[in-house]
């Protein structure tokens, strides 16, 4: 993995539609693969929050391509097919989008393990919101364990996440 | 958007973003309070999505099987060792089961009992999962078209998996005991308590209502006991697994998450889970259905 990541803070623009269409694409693939049933025991309960990773990934780098409407419209798919309460994924994701926006020059063109221990501060509070979310929603306190694990797991496979991210945005895109 | 220029692009994104933020609050909090609102929505969605999940979840099912069968190389062996034993076992059984089978038969013969509903089955793969640590359901690659209704019981050869909570043409939702919103009628066999299984999205539901000197022990075996007439009785669920905490809990026989094709079985009892009425329809009567309230919807 490169250690330093690409983009810069002014993106610049990007005239082939494929690539324009690619945050999307690779966001709503996260979704699919996310409600993927795996067959391991007890997976679907810990499955990694891939689509934070691809939301946090083009925040930072192609925030422009990634617009608001695109996301929600992400996060209701998501919401329908796996059976949540509709909004929440789409809130959970603009939300993280709002928060990254506002702090993304501290990640643009810095080394990895700062852009990391972003996602890990960023997945912290999203996994926090959605358990008092849920919590409230449901009316009951609901087993917190589940949730830390699940963010260790997702702070843990975001490195494969932004590599595979990192190379496919090159590969359509070019380098910065 | 994508005519304008980058400045007014990134304006525009900038105001459409609490909007955005405000309208997804607003279906978390109405969803919450008229649960059946998005439900044609979420239907077609799963409906138009079914083909292609179903298509992209063969990959890791594929592979599943490659280890499975790597596992069952190496276990050879002793699994031929233990189903020598299992088999001489079940040939006494066998024996059994046809003894009492056609005593059964003569007894009814006697008594001119009506027959059960005949059932019938509809096996379904499985597309998805929920992928989440707050809702345990699962997404199978079969629907109204293929005769999935609402209320049917989801079943593999271990036992009982769940309840079939949304249908659509193409695809269904099966809603596992293990989920929060699961409750299922139980009777624990040994002491026949009755007791509702209501999941809490752990692995093991745990057993509410139960009598207070009910003398439950592990290793009870728990079946379906068809009270409110939405699953059949005696439907295998799973055994009484632990006796710390508050309530039992149960660890159900089907291994929840490497269920890979499941059975919806139709027993002639779907009716017994009434349709939800979308507030708007129900006037100024709440008329609650029982069942429905009772067995928890999503």
């Amino acid at each position: 993995m490169g250690l330093k990541s690409a983009g810069t803070l002014a993106p610049q623009h990007v005239e082939n539609p494929v690539a324009r269409l690619l945050p999307i694409a690779t966001t709503l693939l996260a979704t699919v693969i996310s409600i993927q049933p795996a067959h391991i025991p007890g997976y679907a309960a810990l499955t990694p929050a891939f689509t934070l990773m691809a939301v946090y990934h083009w925040t930072i780098y192609r925030p422009d391509l990634l617009p608001p409407f695109g996301l929600f419209l992400v996060g209701i798919i998501q919401d329908l097919l796996a059976g949540v309460p509709p909004g929440v994924t789409a809130l959970v994701l603009l939300l993280a989008r709002a928060v990254v926006l506002r702090h993304r020059r501290h990640f643009v063109n810095r080394l990895f393990p700062f852009v990391w221990a972003g996602f890990m501060m960023l997945t912290g509070g999203v996994m926090l919101f959605l358990w008092t979310l849920h919590c409230l929603l449901d009316g009951v306190l609901v087993d917190f364990r589940g949730t830390v694990f699940r963010a260790v797991l997702t702070v843990s496979m975001f490195p494969i996440a932004s590599f595979l991210l990192g190379r496919t945005q090159r590969t359509f895109m070019g380098a910065d | 958007m994508i005519g304008l220029s980058p400045p007014r692009r990134a304006a525009m994104q900038r105001v459409a973003l609490p909007l955005l933020v405000l309208l997804s609050a607003t279906m978390v909090i109405l969803g919450k309070a008229d649960q059946v609102m998005f439900e044609s929505l979420r239907v077609s969605v799963t409906d138009t999505a079914s083909p292609a999940l179903d298509v992209l979840s063969r990959p890791l099912a594929a592979l599943g099987h490659l280890t499975d069968r790597a596992r069952d190389f190496v276990a050879v062996y002793e699994d031929n060792h233990r189903l020598a034993e299992e088999n001489e076992r079940l040939l006494n059984w066998q024996q059994a089961a046809l003894n009492l089978a056609s005593e059964n038969a003569r007894l009814r013969e006697l008594l001119k009992l009506t027959p059960e509903p005949a059932t019938t089955f509809i096996t379904a793969r499985v597309i998805a999962n929920s992928g989440g640590a707050y809702v345990r359901s699962l997404m199978v690659h079969a629907g109204s078209e293929n005769g999935v209704e609402r209320g049917q019981a989801a079943v593999t050869g271990e036992g009982l998996v769940g309840r079939v909570s949304e249908v659509g043409s193409r695809a269904a939702r099966v809603l596992l005991v293990t989920d929060l919103n699961s409750r299922v009628p139980v009777i624990v066999e040994g002491p026949q308590q009755r007791a509702l299984l209501t999941g809490d999205n752990s692995e093991r539901p745990c057993l509410r209502y139960l009598d207070a000197g009910a003398e439950i022990k592990v290793g009870d075996r728990v079946v379906t006991s068809g009270q409110g007439g939405v699953f059949p009785p005696r439907l295998p669920v799973g055994v009484v697994a632990s006796l710390d905490g508050e309530s039992p809990r149960v660890e159900p026989y089907v291994e929840l998450s490497r269920v890979e094709y499941l059975r919806i079985v139709d027993y002639g009892l779907a009716d017994g889970l009434p349709k939800p009425v979308p507030i708007a329809s129900r006037g100024g009567r709440r008329t609650e259905p029982l069942a429905g309230a009772q067995l928890g919807r999503r």
